[in-house]
């Protein structure tokens, strides 16, 4: 059942929120039915239904190669990968169902374009190596993000994140694994990595955020152990991972500037280009329309499937009662 | 084993991977676009059930050739496939993909059953791995024709083109290839003529309680996995393009 | 409106010796085809033997808090009402975990209410920080033979390449590669 949430107006908010931050500092969760501010609600269901979204989205673009996988194996795993996202959607989904809202709100919210996703799924996928580079680069960052949102206040959405943190491990190594394999590989191979990792690690940066400078919400985030790091030091942990790495595997990175630094022990990137990044987000990256489109068509062209089972199960319970 | 016969359970081996393989590949491609959330989950572990047993097939097949799943699955030219032309045509809406499904996993889980008694235990050990997936598949695609089916006009109205469409083409599954005799004979494999009688029985039964109707003319009947429909050419050429690109390439 | 179809709370037996834990929900038309949805989404990876799920609509949840807010109504067993079923699941930790309330037992009551008063005397071994009650009649249950283990659950064992541990060890130290300042790149 969905809890109370209280708004500022209300005679007992004080109290009540003060017991409610009391709670999240003892590190006790926040489960359905329990009191929280109206604004906890707001920006759970805010960020969750993002995520869901994303999730479901994000399948398109390496859904597509699933016909094009180039080894039986790679095929499989490629549809395991994507039915796991197809998860945890479903895992997210849920989570902000015990908020109030319903999937057919979401989906509407998502469809209509009123509803954001995260960015980095309106790139193009447009070799096969943008498929294992998404695995160590995309999902690389998004373990980051999702190590940190399983320790959320909010019981739903810790268990869903902690759920998906043990499956997309694998998303992440066989992206991996794959890239250094072709960096290994024939010319061919190589130069196929090369180029994904010189258009996905700009995206992937970008992914994790906009600079702390630039997210107002964060604060609140933080203070109800919703968000325990801010984008910048998620995304500096990102990099000191990964940059090492995809340098050893003998490719480069596509940025002149970025350099380790012996005094702090990070890696100092050069400036991230957020004129792209906001024109992704607002509707004007390469495939936002694509994107929506498909989504949309699958949803227009389920809809007599859905009615089916729906007429199905009405009938057998109208059988069921009568007898 | 002699000759004809290994040479008889290789082109054996070969159609039943070229089956899973291609079927696959049909069902991987509702990935992302299928009615809703819990069905695009439900298909992708069946496409990808599929591609285990096409490797298994294949792997089984390398034992006694030499040869290599992958080149096989991504060289090979369209007239060297030896799959069903059932499996083959493309996926349709989702009633098509359905009743195709649960078509062949009527046929799979009744060919398995007796295949567990197969004398060549590689084949026998593969079938009750196979076998244990495919009941749940068949579970799943019964239930669903029957809701399809018998749930409102319009589903059962695309249930039936559907049927229409495939009845015709589904007969090829009880087709031997020229050889298969000397493998019933040696009791490695079950006989089809056999299946098709329990196959007709069930399939008959659940499709009549789903409403639908079995068509009265039977329509084109493919005879032997020799040939094959327009579409795989064009099939072939998307799902071995990557693989084809750089044929050097040792490591996938 | 567009139906995603109702949602059924799913719960999954990891081993004959656990108890059956709420791991989601799952969106279907009717309870059978909510069985199998249940399994193609949850038992995606081992372990599982057994799967239970229940309408969401079906389940009186409450949780500590609310209890504390308004303790629960005085459900007495009424003399002349129906007497059914009702499973009755417990969360007892806020430790980090994928899954929330967890099967403790069955009991007879009334009502869901008179179920929960029910509970809170009999489970008292640990302190509950949330309760679902849920009605028998609304829980389909998967079915228990081997056969049906074999074929809903062991499969999920046989993927390994869905587990990290089958990617081979690629990591290196980082310290191996720094440049030093204001190098430019080949």
């Amino acid at each position: 059942m969905p809890g109370k949430f209280g708004k500022p107006t209300d005679p007992d908010y004080e109290t009540r929120l003060a017991e409610f931050e009391a709670r999240i500092a003892r590190g006790e969760k926040i489960e359905p039915g329990d009191w929280a501010p109206e604004e906890y609600r707001r920006q759970l269901v805010r960020m969750i239904s993002q995520h869901a979204h994303s999730e479901v989205v994000g399948m398109l673009p390496e859904g597509a190669w699933i016909t094009r996988a180039p080894s039986l194996k790679r095929k499989m795993i490629l549809i395991a990968k994507v039915q796991d996202e197809a998860g945890h959607g479903q895992y997210l989904y849920h989570a902000a169902e015990t908020l109030g809202v319903s999937r057919e709100e979401m989906l509407e919210a998502l469809l209509s374009g009123k509803a954001k996703y995260s960015s980095i799924f309106n790139y193009p996928t447009l070799t096969w190596a943008d498929i294992g580079t998404i695995g160590w680069l995309v999902d690389g960052a998004a373990i980051k993000n999702q190590t940190m949102l399983a320790q959320c206040s909010y019981g739903p959405y810790s268990r869903a994140m902690v759920r998906i943190c043990a499956e997309e491990t694998f998303h992440h190594k066989q992206g991996k694994e794959m890239v250094i394999a072709y960096a290994k590989g024939t010319p061919k191979q190589r130069q196929m990595a090369q180029d994904a990792i010189n258009r996905w690690w700009w995206p992937a940066l970008m992914m994790l955020g906009p600079h702390d400078s630039d997210s107002p919400n964060t604060p609140t985030l933080v203070r109800w152990g919703i968000k325990t790091k801010t984008n910048d030091q998620v995304r500096q942990e990102f990099i000191n991972e990964h940059a090492p790495e995809i340098l050893e595997a003998g490719l480069t990175l596509p940025d002149p500037e970025l350099r380790y630094d012996e005094a702090t022990g990070n890696w100092i990137h050069g400036p991230i280009n957020w004129d792209e990044f906001w024109a992704v987000v607002n509707g004007n990256g390469p495939m936002n329309k694509e994107r929506l489109e498909a989504r949309r068509k699958a949803h227009a062209e389920g809809a007599w499937v859905r009615e089916a089972l729906a007429a199905y199960a009405a009938r057998k319970q109208q059988t069921a009662v009568a007898v | 084993m002699n000759e004809p016969v290994k040479q008889a359970l290789i082109a054996k081996l070969t159609a039943l991977a070229d089956d899973e393989l291609i079927l696959a590949h049909r069902n991987s491609e509702w990935t992302g676009h299928g009615p809703i959330l819990e069905e695009d989950i439900a298909l992708a572990n069946i496409a990808q059930d599929e591609l285990g047993h096409a490797s298994i097939w294949l792997n089984l097949r390398s034992a006694l050739d030499g040869s290599d799943p992958d080149r096989l699955a991504f060289f090979r030219d369209a007239l060297e496939f030896r799959n069903s032309e059932l499996v083959e045509l493309p996926r349709g809406d989702w009633a098509f993909t359905m009743l195709r499904q649960y078509l062949f996993d009527v046929y799979e889980a009744l060919w398995l059953s007796a295949a567990k008694n197969s004398t060549y235990p590689p084949l026998a050990q593969a079938v009750a791995k196979i076998l244990r997936e495919e009941r749940f598949h068949l579970q799943h695609t019964q239930a669903w024709v029957e809701r399809l089916g018998q749930g409102t006009e319009e589903s059962h109205r695309r249930m039936q083109e559907a049927l229409d469409m495939q009845w015709g083409y589904v007969q090829q599954l009880f087709v031997p290839l020229a050889d298969e005799h000397l493998l019933v004979a040696e009791g490695i494999v079950p006989d089809l003529a056999e299946l098709k009688k329990a196959w007709l029985l069930h399939t008959t039964q659940h499709l009549q309680n789903s409403g639908l109707k079995l068509p009265l003319q039977m329509g084109y009947q493919p005879t032997t996995r020799e040939t094959h429909t327009e579409h795989l050419w064009s099939l072939l050429a998307e799902m071995q393009s990557t693989a084809r690109w750089d044929p050097e390439a040792k490591v996938w | 409106m567009d139906t995603q179809w109702p949602r059924w709370e799913v719960f999954k037996q990891d081993t004959p010796s656990k108890p059956h834990q709420a791991v989601g929900s799952v969106h279907a038309a009717d309870p059978e085809h909510a069985l199998l949805t249940a399994r193609n989404v949850f038992a995606r990876r081992p372990q599982a033997v057994s799967m239970w799920v229940a309408p969401a609509s079906a389940i009186f949840s409450v949780t500590k808090e609310e209890l504390a807010q308004r303790p629960t109504p005085n459900a007495e067993r009424e003399a002349r009402a129906a007497i059914s079923e009702y499973l009755i699941f417990r969360k007892t930790s806020h430790k980090r975990s994928m899954t929330f309330v967890d099967y403790v037992g069955e009991l007879e009551a009334t009502s869901p209410e008179h179920a929960l008063k029910l509970a809170q005397e009999r489970f008292t071994d640990a302190e509950a920080l949330a309760w679902w009650i849920v009605p028998a009649s609304s829980v389909t249950k998967s079915e228990e033979s081997p056969e049906t283990v074999e074929s809903w659950f062991a499969p999920a064992k046989d993927k390994t390449y869905k587990q990290q541990s089958y990617y081979g060890v690629v990591g290196s130290h980082a310290s191996k590669f720094k440049r030093p300042k204001g190098d430019d790149d080949e």
